[in-house]
Order: structure tokens, then sequence, then C-alpha cells
């Protein structure tokens, strides 16, 4: 069976398991819904494992292959096909969604079974698995823009899963049309891609370029930043970011898979799927990864003073995948790629242990009012450890040799790219501190009251409320359901995490610098034509930067201890100490704010404007004056109309009147 | 043999007369079967139909004939036959209308039925030697003749003040009209030497086309006529007149008049002025679009729907004017055609009118006929759909006579008057759309007054109090056929418009023809 | 075929004025589906390679005015006949359902209606064309009239006034046409094919060029001329406003497409900036007044004066693939804006108020409801993967070549789209429940129209180009027209 095939099937079945989900809805007994999308994604991560062994069988330049099911849109010279291209990098990341998908699925299945909406649930979350991998399987820049927006609407539909919370309803709105806003950067990049080469599948488009642009070259620019809209909005890369942290309010296995694991790591595979086309345009390469650089530093700040556990969490998402986009957008592909794969396991894994918390805390997410979960949870607790440490670069974790893979690598390139490696090892200190700021909190210390109830066996019952703004709610249907589990109890959640877990530690070893590069050779069939995918550091900078890897983790998680555990009350006076910068933080750099003072009121104004005073003076003005005009003509008949005849005479003989003198007029 | 050239009397052709003859014979009979005392009403409408068929078949008869009758006086051609025809039409329509109408129908007692229907027909006879005029003689007989009968009719609702006073004002400004066109017709007379139409047209072709005496006369005829088919500004005694009048008297007039009257216009200033075309082609230019302006603005706030069609019958002459601005064949042919489109949809709506005055205590006001479209959609479609003519909606008599009107001003170079046609058609809609909006989307007016309390009884200057409007409905129903038919009849021609414009297809080569 | 496509609605429509009451909704529904499977056929029968006119129907009518019955399709009218027919079986079944008071007046006007609009979009002599484009309005006067809601006489004259203030220019601008072009040629028609084979002198395009896209402009509506267009659409019924507004926008974006590039081609190139600026500004005050709105109808009719504004950007880029989009973006609008309104008439009927201020949480007993307007909601707000944004997407792209600057912002429009459509739906559909308000899911009756509407939605999604590919010959062969006369030695410039 051809590797196209497996890639048809890969998108075949988790829409198909969408689609039944959801026709079943009513008639699926308790948790059908659940296995079916849990079958359907696994049976995509086969799908996609024989897609790879496939790719495997073929000679390296012969690894790109397409396949077209039907003319999409195709007329008046635009030829649109409803095609796919399976090449290494497309495998790759089918293998990483559908992989970690299906752990998630499993996940689920026990962490949602108390919700109303369980079915919808699924459904959704299997619709957004068909979205990503058409997103990375597409064949043509208009098919990828299709795939990218579906996984928008998808995130949408989930971030406001819980569709009576006002929080989370406006919370999926901003996700949504900061979405349409990249995916409208991605249009016009199609646009002007068009209007230059005159195609749309990927292949022919990066053929046609090397010969029709020149580097540099002004067009070429605009179509990759153009692009790099697209990228960052999906990515949660600045100013486009603040979408992210809101989105928090989706389910937490939600949070896991979209906004950890798969949908913002799109923009880093966009920028590899489109590398031909930013190494012509080193340019716009160049603004994406500091970009890449200021968003991982901002979201590392940030992730030091936020008090909710998830949005610490997906701060450090953030920072993360701006080192995927530093790295990509250098030319470390396989590092940057390498990167995406290592992150979607620890931080799924994080986000689980994350809410197997927040279910022993009664749905409360304020890491101020955890502490001491050891005992209480045990194999949680471990998780959370052990997420961390690969999330802080810890020696011999996963994050620890793909992290510094990226830093290395800019530091090869020399000249400015150094910042990019100063400024990562920077943001990893941080990133180790805020990982253990988690960890120490959680895990350490004294066990507070849900915690001690869940060593009595039980588990907390608080009010059910909305976290954010504490309205009460009820368990219908739009609503979170009566409890969420923990992880120790349920094992489908339990196995999960363990596979996750393992991965987190063992998966750095495929890329070990000078000793194996899976994931470089098999890469190598998508970027043969990139030179600088073939610069490799060499082996003694490789350690050197993994030895000052090591020292940064070890330093971050010191100080964290140092600060949480050795002596509690240190992060008080800090923080009265620097009242102004943990101000600062606390309002997340007031991006909000200037958005919604930039954009959003704008945009309202315009339109209460338009409503009240457009509408009524021009519009309705034309209409009124002229009726009006023809309202007092009318008026003025009448008024002639007196009634009696030597009135009636008179304009008789005036009329006669100006006919005989105009006729005399003419006559002379 | 010998009888024969001693005494050779001028050769009368009897069938070209035949029409007339017809009708002035019809005219003597009606007026005495006038005498009958009992059944009055049914022998003198009966001795009329058969007079007015008799008319009709002839004209039909002679259709297609042209040929000069009394040594040139008359002109028989299918432009005379045409507004003939037309005028027979209304007259015919309104003999039903006139039943129990207490203009003619003094019950109890011997009915006016006799005088009004005489009336009717003297006035109808006018028409026919007016539409065949072509000889300044007979034009103003023919005119007078239309006139005076129409004065009397006016006047003929004895009890009602407003009739006597519509009845009298029609006189004093209708023969004000009169004197006007007579010195017009002089004046001409006296610059061009000649009465007949194509001698003055000789006249004119000398050389006379800038003779002050010729134009002063041209002015002043067209100010009279202007005023017979109520021309802005000539227009004031039309609504006065139309709501006084008794509803059938208005709705023969609103008609029949135009018809003839335009039927001359079109002989006068096409055959007998057609040498000083460039010269009155603007004046009536303006004159159409000022009264196409007036028209419309003026009936856009009216409450009495006779008024309302009074405003809008000087609109609509003013589009009709546009046709012999035009001047050209098709400009006449146009005319034509809308005129009987023009017929069809008013005496439609007048027949509406007059059922509703007897039904309602509202007279002619517009809360007459509020509702009607729940209650009686058989009455409130043929409204309907005369107004939807009147405003040229597509599907309509209507929309094809101004596509006609609107071509033949922009093929006469008169582009700028078919988009006056077009802007006041904008305006009368506001107006049109109102009544049908009364009919169909507002409830039926509820507190009704007692019949006829709205204007004041007279005490009875002839033949006691009698019944008066009469129990709703009960001889509507032949009214109610003859309007189904008018209305059926806007609305075929408005889909299958090929007959009636095959109709008129003559009138206009016999402009040409008569001088030819 | 072309005839009974005509015949078959009006026939019904005439006939079930003289059945008893009850027969009469079954009856008329029964004919809009045999309608629509007429129009089935046509699709089925259609050559898509021809350029040209086919099933051609040519009958003298009024010869003394040159004006003759002349009927076609081409891949321009085919989908549009489709939709036309769709959406008035489904507005005729939603009315059945839904038993109106007067059913006969009703059907009849509705039936009158669809002859209308089929009339206008099959015509192919010129006043043929205008004579069915006014006809249209006389139906919609008495549903909007009698039918309605709110001040709704003050509303349905309003709307007729302003609309016929165009028609009856058109008609002037019409019989002009034909007579000026009479005098080169010599004989009178009204024939589009006639009319375009010898275009007028530049001089006498402009004004004939400006009196009809009053008209079209009007009927759009575009900004400035919608005035006539929130009253209207307060009052109208909703089955009425899916038609309403779903359709006879429509045949005004075609009579540009079908009358204007055609016969005024270079009067078209001089005011194509012009009216680009009308259709761009139509799309940004559209959509800003879109978020300004609280009553939903009103949100749905800004809208699709944004839509619309994208249209006639399409018609105007004077590309085939503009163009082609433009007709693309017609069929879908209407599928979409239907189901919308029928879809707010259901939650009118839930919440007693067409406030959004006063709704929300409706999905939460209605979940099949919910998805279903959650599809139109995206394909409204045109989401890449719904024909939409495919129609979108070739009007943009044939706009990006020349006109840069109009692309670029246009796109703006787009993401307030995002906005102003998921702001409707969240707020109907989303939060919490009013109180005393309770959600139910739609009636299978409801079901019934609402579903096939979405599946055809889908079906459109999925395979555009069955659209685009019909299009394609027809939209070259107009575009054609204009892009001849702009190059200097085209026959069009030698006129004298």
């Amino acid at each position: 069976m051809s590797a196209t095939a497996f890639g048809w099937l890969i998108l075949l079945f988790p829409l198909a398991g969408s689609i039944l989900i959801g026709l079943g809805h009513r008639r699926w007994p308790a948790k059908t819904a659940g296995w079916i999308g849990t079958a359907a994604i696994g049976l995509a991560f086969a799908a996609a494992i024989g897609a790879f062994l496939s790719l495997l069988g073929e000679p390296a330049e012969e690894r790109q292959l397409t396949s077209s099911a039907w003319d999409y849109a195709t007329s008046v010279g635009l030829d649109i096909q409803l095609g796919i291209l399976v090449d290494p990098l497309s495998v790759v990341m089918c293998l990483v969604v559908t992989g970690v998908s299906t752990l998630i699925h499993l996940y689920s299945t026990a962490y949602m079974v108390s919700d109303k909406g369980y079915a919808r649930f699924f459904s959704y979350l299997n619709f957004f698995v068909f979205s990503m991998l058409l997103l990375v399987l597409a064949g043509n820049f208009v098919l990828l823009i299709v795939g990218w927006a579906f996984v928008g609407f998808a995130s949408y539909a989930l971030i406001s899963f819980w569709y009576r919370r006002g929080t989370a309803t406006a919370a999926g709105m901003k996700a949504f049309v900061i979405n349409v806003v990249g995916d409208i950067g991605l249009v016009l990049a199609a646009f002007l891609i068009f209007r230059e080469v005159g195609a749309f599948e990927y292949l022919t488009v990066f053929e046609e370029s090397r010969e029709h642009f020149e580097t540099n070259e002004g067009s070429i620019v605009a179509i990759c930043l153009l692009l790099l809209v697209g990228a960052f909005a999906k990515s949660a890369q600045i100013p486009f970011h603040t979408w992210l942290p809101d989105a928090m309010e989706g389910p937490t296995p939600v949070s896991a898979l979209i906004h950890a694991a798969t949908m913002v790591t799109a923009g880093v595979y966009l920028i590899a799927r489109a590398h031909p086309l930013f190494e012509l345009a080193p340019t716009a390469a160049d603004i994406a990864a500091f970009v890449g650089l200021a968003t991982l530093i901002v979201a590392a700040t940030i992730a030091l003073v936020v008090t909710d556990l998830k949005r610490i969490i997906a701060y450090s998402t953030m920072s993360q995948i701006g080192y995927m986009i530093v790295g990509v957008s250098i030319g470390a592909y396989t590092a940057g790629i390498f990167h995406l794969m290592t992150h979607a396991f620890f931080k799924a894994l994080l986000f689980m242990a994350a809410g197997s918390v927040i279910g022993a805390m009664a749905g409360n997410q304020n890491i101020d009012r955890m502490s001491g979960f050891r005992r209480a949870m045990p194999f949680t607790s471990l998780a959370l450890i052990v997420g961390g440490l690969a999330l802080a670069g810890f020696p011999l974790m996963s994050g620890f040799f793909s992290k510094d893979e990226i830093l290395v690598f800019a530091a090869e390139r020399g000249g400015m790219y150094w910042i990019f490696a100063i400024g990562g090892y920077a943001a990893a200190f941080l990133t180790a501190f805020y990982a253990f700021r988690i960890g120490f909190r959680v895990v350490l210390g004294e066990p507070c009251e849900e915690a001690k109830e869940v060593e009595r066996g039980g588990l907390a019952h608080g009010e059910h409320e909305n976290p954010a703004t504490g309205e009460k709610e009820d368990t219908e249907v739009g609503f979170p359901g009566s409890e969420h589990h923990i992880a120790e109890r349920a094992p489908g959640m339990k196995i999960a995490m363990g596979v996750l877990a393992m991965l987190s530690i063992v998966a750095g070893f495929i890329q070990l610098p000078g000793v194996t590069a899976g994931m470089e050779h098999f890469l190598e069939g998508s970027f043969e034509e990139s030179e600088l995918f073939h610069i490799v550091p060499s082996e003694g900078s490789a350690y050197t930067g993994l030895l000052i890897g090591g020292l940064m983790a070890f330093a971050g998680i010191g100080v964290a201890y140092l600060v949480y555990v050795a002596r509690p009350g240190l992060t008080g006076r800090l923080r009265s100490r620097m009242e102004g910068v943990h101000g600062f933080l606390q309002r997340k750099w007031y991006f909000d704010e200037a958005i919604d003072f930039l954009v959003y009121r704008p945009a309202i104004k315009l339109g209460q404007f338009s409503n009240n005073v457009i509408e009524r003076v021009v519009v309705d003005g034309i209409v009124s004056v002229t009726a009006g005009a023809v309202r007092e003509a009318g008026l003025l008949v009448r008024g002639a109309q007196s009634g009696f005849v030597r009135a009636y005479a008179l304009l008789v003989l005036g009329g006669f009147a100006a006919l005989a003198l105009y006729f005399l007029v003419v006559s002379s | 043999m010998i009888l024969a050239q001693a005494f050779n009397a001028p050769d009368v052709d009897y069938a070209g007369l035949s029409p007339i003859i017809a009708l002035t014979v019809g005219l003597v009979v009606v007026l005495l079967v006038g005498l009958a005392g009992r059944a009055q009403r049914a022998l003198v409408s009966a001795a009329s139909f058969i007079a007015y068929g008799a008319a009709a078949g002839l004209s039909i008869w002679q259709f297609g004939e042209e040929a000069d009758l009394v040594s040139g006086a008359l002109r028989l051609d299918e432009l005379g036959l045409v507004a003939t025809l037309i005028s027979i039409l209304c007259a015919v329509f309104v003999i039903p209308l006139s039943w129990r109408e207490e203009s003619a129908d003094r019950a109890p007692g011997p009915g006016g039925h006799g005088e009004f229907q005489a009336l009717l027909m003297a006035s109808v006879l006018g028409m026919a030697l007016l539409a065949m005029a072509q000889n300044l003689v007979i034009f103003f007989v023919g005119l007078e003749l239309l006139s005076v009968p129409l004065y009397v009719l006016c006047g003929s609702a004895l009890r009602r003040r407003v009739s006597l006073e519509s009845g009298l004002k029609y006189l004093i400004v209708g023969s004000l009209g009169s004197a006007t066109l007579l010195y017009g017709l002089a004046f001409i007379y006296g610059g061009s030497g000649s009465t007949d139409f194509t001698g003055i047209r000789e006249g004119i072709g000398a050389g006379l086309a800038d003779d002050p005496l010729i134009l002063i006369g041209v002015a002043l005829t067209a100010t009279g006529l202007a005023f017979k088919l109520s021309i802005a500004p000539f227009h004031q005694w039309t609504p006065d007149v139309y709501q006084g009048a008794p509803t059938p008297v208005t709705a023969f007039m609103a008609v029949a008049t135009k018809a003839a009257a335009f039927a001359v216009f079109a002989r006068f200033f096409e055959v007998a002025l057609g040498p000083a075309v460039g010269d009155w082609q603007p004046a009536l230019a303006a004159l159409a679009a000022v009264s196409i302006i007036v028209g419309n603005v003026g009936a856009l706030t009216q409450s009495s729907l006779k008024r309302l069609l009074g405003y809008s019958g000087i609109a609509q002459a003013g589009y009709m004017l546009a046709g012999i601005v035009a001047a050209n064949e098709a400009g006449i042919e146009a005319l034509f055609f809308y005129l009987s489109a023009y017929a069809f949809m008013n005496l439609a709506a007048f027949a509406v009118i007059t059922i509703r005055e007897r039904e309602t205590g509202f007279g002619d006001d517009i809360r007459s006929i509020q509702g009607l479209g729940r209650e009686r959609p058989i009455l409130a479609w043929p409204l309907t759909i005369a107004m939807l003519a009147l405003a040229g909606l597509p599907g309509t008599a209507g929309f094809i006579g101004k596509l006609y009107l609107i071509e033949a001003s922009v093929a006469g170079d008169f582009t700028w008057l078919g988009v006056m046609i077009a802007v006041g058609t904008m305006i009368s809609l506001a107006y049109y759309l109102r009544v049908i909006a009364a009919m169909w989307m507002r409830p039926a007016y509820l507190s009704d007054p007692t019949p006829e309390a709205h204007n004041r009884v007279l005490p009875a200057m002839a033949g006691g109090s009698g019944e008066l409007g009469g129990t709703p409905g009960v001889r509507c129903r032949v009214i109610l056929g003859f309007t189904l038919v008018a209305a059926f009849a806007t609305v075929f021609f408005g889909v299958i418009p090929s007959p009636l414009v095959d109709f008129v297809s003559g009138t206009g080569e016999s402009i040409t023809a008569s001088f030819g | 075929m072309l005839i009974a496509i005509l015949c078959v609605p009006i026939g019904v429509a005439i006939i079930s004025a003289f059945l008893p009451s009850r027969l009469v909704a079954p009856v008329s529904v029964l004919g809009s589906l045999v309608t629509l499977g007429l129009t089935v056929a046509l699709i089925a029968g259609f050559d898509p390679g021809v350029p040209g006119l086919q099933n051609v129907v040519d009958e003298a009518w009024i010869p003394g005015l040159g004006v003759r019955f002349q009927l076609g399709i081409d891949g321009i009218s085919l989908f549009l006949v489709a939709m036309t027919a769709l959406l008035w079986a489904a507005s005729f079944a939603w009315s059945a359902w839904r038993m109106p008071d007067r059913p006969k007046n009703y059907f009849l006007m509705l039936g009158i209606g669809e002859f209308a609009v089929m009339g206008a979009f099959l015509a192919q002599d010129l006043l043929l064309f205008v004579l069915f484009f006014d006809l249209m309005l006389v139906p919609f006067f008495f549903l909007v009239g009698s039918y309605g809601t709110g001040d709704r006489i003050k509303a349905t004259i309003k709307m007729m006034v302003y609309t016929l203030v165009g028609s009856l220019l058109m008609l002037v601008a019409a019989i002009a046409t034909a007579i000026l072009t009479s005098e080169t040629t010599g004989e009178l028609s009204f024939a589009l094919s006639d009319l375009r084979a010898n275009v007028l002198p530049e001089g006498s395009q402009d004004w004939i060029f400006w009196f009809f896209a009053a008209a079209f402009l009007v009927k759009m509506p575009s900004f400035p001329l919608h005035g006539w267009m929130p009253d209207a659409y307060r009052s109208c019924p909703l089955p009425v406003l899916a038609l309403l507004s779903g359709v006879l926008p429509k045949v005004a974006a075609y009579g540009f497409l079908r009358v204007v590039l055609p016969i005024f081609p270079d009067a078209t190139i001089q005011f194509q900036e012009l009216v680009l600026v009308l259709g761009l500004v139509s799309i940004l005050y559209g959509s800003a007044m879109a978020f300004a709105q609280t009553n939903v109808r009103l949100i749905a009719g800004y809208s699709s004066i944004a839509q619309l504004g994208f249209i006639t950007l399409g018609v105007f880029s004077l590309s085939s693939d503009g163009a082609n989009g433009a007709v693309l973006q017609m069929v879908n609008h209407g599928l979409v804006v239907a189901p919308v309104f029928l879809i707010i008439a259901v939650l009118a009927e839930r919440y007693g108020t067409e406030d959004l201020r006063e709704m929300g949480g409706a999905a939460t007993r209605a979940p099949v409801l919910a998805v279903l307007f959650l599809i139109v909601t995206m394909a409204t707000l045109a989401m890449p993967g719904s024909a939409n944004f495919i129609g979108e997407f070739y009007i943009l792209n044939g706009l990006f070549d020349e006109k840069t600057a109009y692309a670029v912002i246009a796109m703006a429009g787009v993401a307030m789209a995002a906005f102003y459509a998921l702001r409707l739906y969240q707020k109907t559909m989303h939060n919490r429940l009013p109180a005393g308000v309770e959600s139910r899911e739609m009636s299978l009756r409801d079901a019934s129209v609402l579903v096939p509407l979405v599946l055809v939605i889908i079906g459109t999604a999925l395979y555009p180009t069955l659209i685009l590919k019909r299009g394609e010959a027809s939209v070259q062969d107009k575009v054609g027209a204009v892009t001849a006369a702009e190059e200097p030695e085209g026959g069009l410039a030698a006129k004298p």
C-alpha cells in the first residue's frame, strides 16, 4: 500500500469518527463515544506508522509523494486540487499528532466522564485531529488554508466547549477572530504567490520560485511576512499571542492536545514547510527568528508571576514555541521539529498532571492554594516532576537535547545569530525556575485541605462555580460535569500519563549529537535542496551547548528550591521589593489592553458612528430631503386650489400669456 | 336620369358618416323612449345600448377607410374611428353605472334616464365629430357639442350642492376655455385664410410660420385644448369638477373627453400646424412636463379618491401629450394605445368607487375602500389592478403604454421627456400604492355613518326625497361584471398587447395620409 | 424547458387561487418542487463547454415595439435559477407548515414572485428583463405589506418607491439603448445579442450606464442606496425575507454581468474605479453596521450588504476569475442567508423577541439546531472550506492582480465578518438562557426545510468546481466583451 493511500486513511479515520459520534450522539450508551473517538485516532496513528514505513522503503530523494482526490476549485486558470503531499516532514507531524492525540483521547474518556457533553466533546476532538492532519498533509496552499481554518474553528469550538460560561465563549471568540486574522495573512500570501508564480501546489511553487525570485526580492519577502502573520497567529507569537492564555478556559485535555501539543505548533510546521521561500527571503526569516526570541523571553517572564496553574503552563508553551520558531527560522529544521516533538510529549504530560491536580482541587486552579500533594497523589506528582524536568531541560531528559540543538545551531551560524543562543540560554534559566515553581509548590510543602481529603481516599467537592468569576453554575450540559477524575484513580488516565512520561524521558535519544541522527536522516527527504539543513554543529560545540544548558537547568531549579522550599517567605519580600516589575508582568506586559485600545474599540466605535451618524444623516438624509421637497410641491399645488373660479381663470390667463410670449419669441 | 343631371346634390358618403348618423338617430330615439313611465330605465338603457352598438359596429365596418367627407369638413380615418370607439366604450360602460344614480334615477315617479342618456349620447356625438373634424368650424361645433351636455350632466345630481357647484364651475371655466379656443381659431383663419386643416397647412407652409397672428392663434388654441384635456396650468377645474360631479359622469368625462380632444389635438397640430412643428414642440413639451409634475404631486395628499384620480388624470394627460410632442407616427400610436388602456383602467377604478359610494357612507373617501381586500376581494382586485396599471407596473396595459410613449419620445429626440415620465411615475407610486395599501393592508374602517350622511341632502327640487344609495350590492352585479371585464382587459393587454397595438397601428399613418 | 420553468410557478399559483383553501398550501409546495426538479434537469442537460446561450426560446411578442419573448440560459444564470427554485421551495414549505391567513393571496404572490425572478434570470431581451425586474417587486410589496410586522405599510411603500426609482430610470435607459442602436442598424430590437453586436458610442453609454447602475445598486442594496433595507427587513415576514435577501439582490448583481458589461463596455471601463469604491465601502460599512445592530434580522441584513459588496468587486474586477467568483458567491450567499433567516424565525418563536440582548443559550436543548446554525454561520463568514470562501478567494484573487489595494482592504471585511457572524451565533445559541425561556429542539417540520438546505451548502463546499466549471465559459465571454473594448483597435472604440 502506497504512502499516499495511508495518507488518505490518516485523514479518513478521524473524520469518520467525528461524524459517527455526531450522528449517534443520542443513541450511544454511556462511554461508547469515547471509545469510538479513541479508536478512530488510534487507527489514524496506525496508518501514520504505515505511511512512515512505506516512506522508509523509498530512497531519500523519492520521499515526496502527492495524490489528488478531485478538482476542488478549478476554473479560469486557477488549478486547485483536493490533494495531499506525503513527505517525511508531514509524516513526522502526523506521527506526533496522532500519537499524542490517541493518548489524550484515552485520558479524556475518563476525565470527561461526568460531563453532559461527553459525545459532543469527542466529536469535536476527532474533528480537530482531522483538521490538524489536513493542515499537515495538504498538498497546496489553498488546502493548507482550509486545514488552517478548520483547526482554528475546532479550537474555538473546544475553548467554548462549556458554552454557558461567559468567560469561555468570550475566550473562544477572541481565539477565533485572531486566528481569522492569521488566515487572512495566508490568503493574501496565496494571492501574491499565484500572481508571481501562477500556482498553488507546494512543489510547483517551490520549484518555480527558485528560478523566479532574487534573494530578498520585495515580493518574496512580502510573501514570507504574510505567511508569518498566519504562523504567529496560530502559534501564539507576539503580538498575536493574547488568545492562548484565555484559551485555558477549555477543558484540560483540550489544553493539552490543542494548546500545547499540536495546533499551536502549526506555525513552526508552516515555516519548515515553506523553507524554500524563507531561504529566498533571509530578512523575513530573521524577523521571524527575532519575534520568536522576543516571545520566548516575554512569555517566560510572565510565567514567573501568573498564579493560575494552567496559565503558567500556557505561557511556558508560548515560550517553548518561541524556541521552535527561532529554530526553523534560522535553519535548524531538524532541531525545530525535534523540539516540537519532545515538547508535545512533556507539555501534554504536564497538562494531564495539572488536570489531575485541578480535579483534586475541585476545579480550583490557583497554585497559591495548592501544596503537598506528594503523598496524596504520588503518581501525579511524579508526572509533574518528570514533565518539569523535561521542560527545564534537565540533563538527559528529552527537552535537554532538543532545546540545546537549536541554540547550538544558532551559535554555529555565528554573527548576529549569537543573540539567539544567549537569549535562549537566559530564558532556559527562567524556564527551569517556573517549571519548578509549579513542581515544588504543588508537590512539596504542607498538604492543603484538598490534599488531605484525597489522602483520606475521598475527593474534595467544591462549589460548582466559574473559577475565573465565581458565578454559580449547575452541572447540566454547557457547564462542567459534577466531578473530574484524578489520574491516580482511572486506569485510562494513568496509562496515558505513563506513556508520555516515558517518552519525555527517552525521546531525546533519537538525536544524540554524534551518536544517533534518526530524525535528521529521515527528514532529509524534505530538505535536500536546503543548504542550511546540512549545517551540522561540530560535536565539540554540541556538547559545550549541552553543558551550558544543563547548568542553566540546575541553576533555575536550585533558585526555585531556594525561593519556594528553603525560604518560604522570600517570594513575598521579592514581590514587595519589585512592585513595579511584578505589576508589569502581572498585567502581561499590557498586551491585552493595547489590542483592546488599538483594534477592538475603534472597530466598535466605527460601527456606532455609522449607525448613529452616517445612517441617519447621509442615507436617510437623501430620502427625507427628496420626499420633503415633493411634499412641499404638493402643498403648493393644493394651496393654489382655492376653489374660486376667478383664481382659476387667472391662472388660465397666466398660462396663456406664457404660451403666447413663447411663441412670439420664437417667431421673431 | 335627367333629374339626376339637373339636380346634382353634393355627393355624401353615407357609409362614412354612418356612425355619426347612428348616434344622431339614437339620440332622438333615446329622448323619446325617455318619456315612457314604467320600465323607463330598461327601455332607455336598451335603446342606448342598441344605438351605441350600431355606431360601434358601423365604425368597425368603416375601419381602414380613408376619405374626406362632406367636402373635407370631416375626415374618415382610423384616427377618428379609434377615438370614437373609445368614447363609445366609455359611454356604454357608464350606462349601468348610472342606474340607481340619483342624477339619472329620481324615483319615485318618472326618472331622468331619458335626459341623462340623451345628454350622454349628445356628448358622444360631439366627440365623434371632434375626432373626425378637419375643419375649424366642425372643430368648434364638435367641441361645444361635447362640452355643453357635460356641463349639465355634472350638475344633474340636483339634491347635492357639490354637484350643482361643480356643474356651474365647469360651465363658467369651460366657457372661458371655449372662448380662448374660438379666438384662436379665428386668428388662425385670419392668418392663413383657410378653415380647412390642409389649407392652413399650406398657408403656414408658405412662410406664415413666424406670423404673430398665427402664433397667437396657436397659443390660444393650445390653451383651449389643454383646458379640455386638463393639462397644467389649465387644470384647476379638474379636481373640483371630478369630485363634485356624479361619479358615472366623472368616469365618462375622465376618459372619453381626453380621447376626442387628443384626436383633434393631434390632427390640428400635426396636420394643420405640421410645418411649424419646430415651434410648438418645445412649448407642448413644457406643458407636458408641468402637468406631469403638478398632477402627481397634487395627488399625493388627497383623501378623496375622485380628487386623487382627477390629479392623476392631469398627470396622465401629461404623459399622453408626450405622444404628440414626439411628432412622429409612433407618437400618435402610443397616444391612442395609452388612451385605450387608460379607458379600461380608469373605468374599472371609477366603477369600484361608485359601488363603494353606494355601499358605505364614506362617499368617495379613501376610508370607503379600507379593508376591501379581506371583505370583498372581488371588488378589491379590479381596483388594485387599475391602480397598478395607472402606476405603470409591468403585467398591465399601463406598462406597455408607458413603454410605447417613452419609446416614441426618445425616438422624437425628447429623451428628457421620457425621463420626466419615469420621474412622474415614481412620484405617482406614492399615492397609487396608498390606495392599494388601504384595501389590502388596513383593517376595514369601523364607524360607518349612514349612507349619504356626509353630503348634506337638500330638500328635493323634483319629485320628493327618493331612496338614495340603495341597499348594498343589489344592482351592482352588472356593474361588477363590466368592472371585471375592464380589469381583465387591463391585464390581458398587458400580457398580450399585440391586438391593441394592431388596433391603433393605423392612427399613425392617418395623419400623414390626410395631407399626402 | 425554460418555458416550463417559467410557467409552472405562475400556473400553479393561479390554479391554486381557485382551489379550496386547505389544498392551496400542498399544491403550491408541490408546484415549487416540480420547478426545482426542472431546474435540476436543466443542470444535468447543460453543456459546460458552450460560452453562448442554451435551450433558447425566441418568439415575437410586441413586434410593433421590437420586443421579443426571448429566453435562454448560460453558465451565469444556470445555478442562479436552480438556487431560486430551491429557496422558493424552501420558503413555500416553511410557509405551508405555518399556515398564513388568507393563504390564497399569500401563495399567489409567492408564485408570481418566483415567476418574475425566473423571468429576469432567463430573459435575453433587454426589455423583457426590465419588465420582469420591475414585476419582481409587486408580489413582495403585497407580502411585506399585508403579512409583515411593525410599521409594515410605511416600510413596504418605501421599499417600492426606492427600488422602482432605479427600475424606471432603467426602463428609459433600456429604451434609449434600443432606439439609439436602431439608428445605426436600421431596425429596432431589444435583443441583448443585437445590442451587444453594435455597441453605442461612448458618449451616450455614460448616462445610460448610470441609469442601469442606479437600478441595480438600489436593489442590491449598495451603500448609500440601502435606505429601504432596514425598514423592509424589520417588517418582512421571515420566510419571505429569506427570498427578499437571498434571491432579489442576485438579480441585480446578475444584471451587471448580463447587461451592463457586454452592452456598455466603454462606460464600464470608465466607471470601474467608482463602482469598485462603492463595493468596498459597502463591505466596510455593512460590516461596521452589523457590529452595531442588536436586531438579529438587521445583523443579517447589513452582512448581506457587505456580501453584495464582495460580489460587486468581483464583477467589476473585470477579470474572469473575479467574475466567476462573483457568480459562485451569488449562489452561495443565497444558500446561506436563507437558512439564517429561517433559523432566526425559529429563535424568534422561542424567545418572543428579535433583540440579540434578550437571547442566549438556545443550544442547551437543541443540539441539532445548534449544529445546523453553526455550519451556516461558518459558511456565512466564508470560513475556508466553505464554498463561500472559494467564492471570495476567486473574487479577491481576480481583484488582486490589477487592483491590489482594493483586495487588501476588502480583506478587512473578512475579519469583521468573522466577528459579527460569530457574535450572532454566540449571543443566540450560547451563554446563559434568559429567565422564563426554555430551549427546545426544532420541530421535524422545520428540520424538513433546514436540513436539505444545509446539505446543499455542504455539497457546494465539497465540490465548488461544479459551479465554477459551468460558469467559466460564459464569464470569460462577458468579461471578454469589456477587455476587447480596452484594446485601442477594439471594434467598439471605432464607432462614429
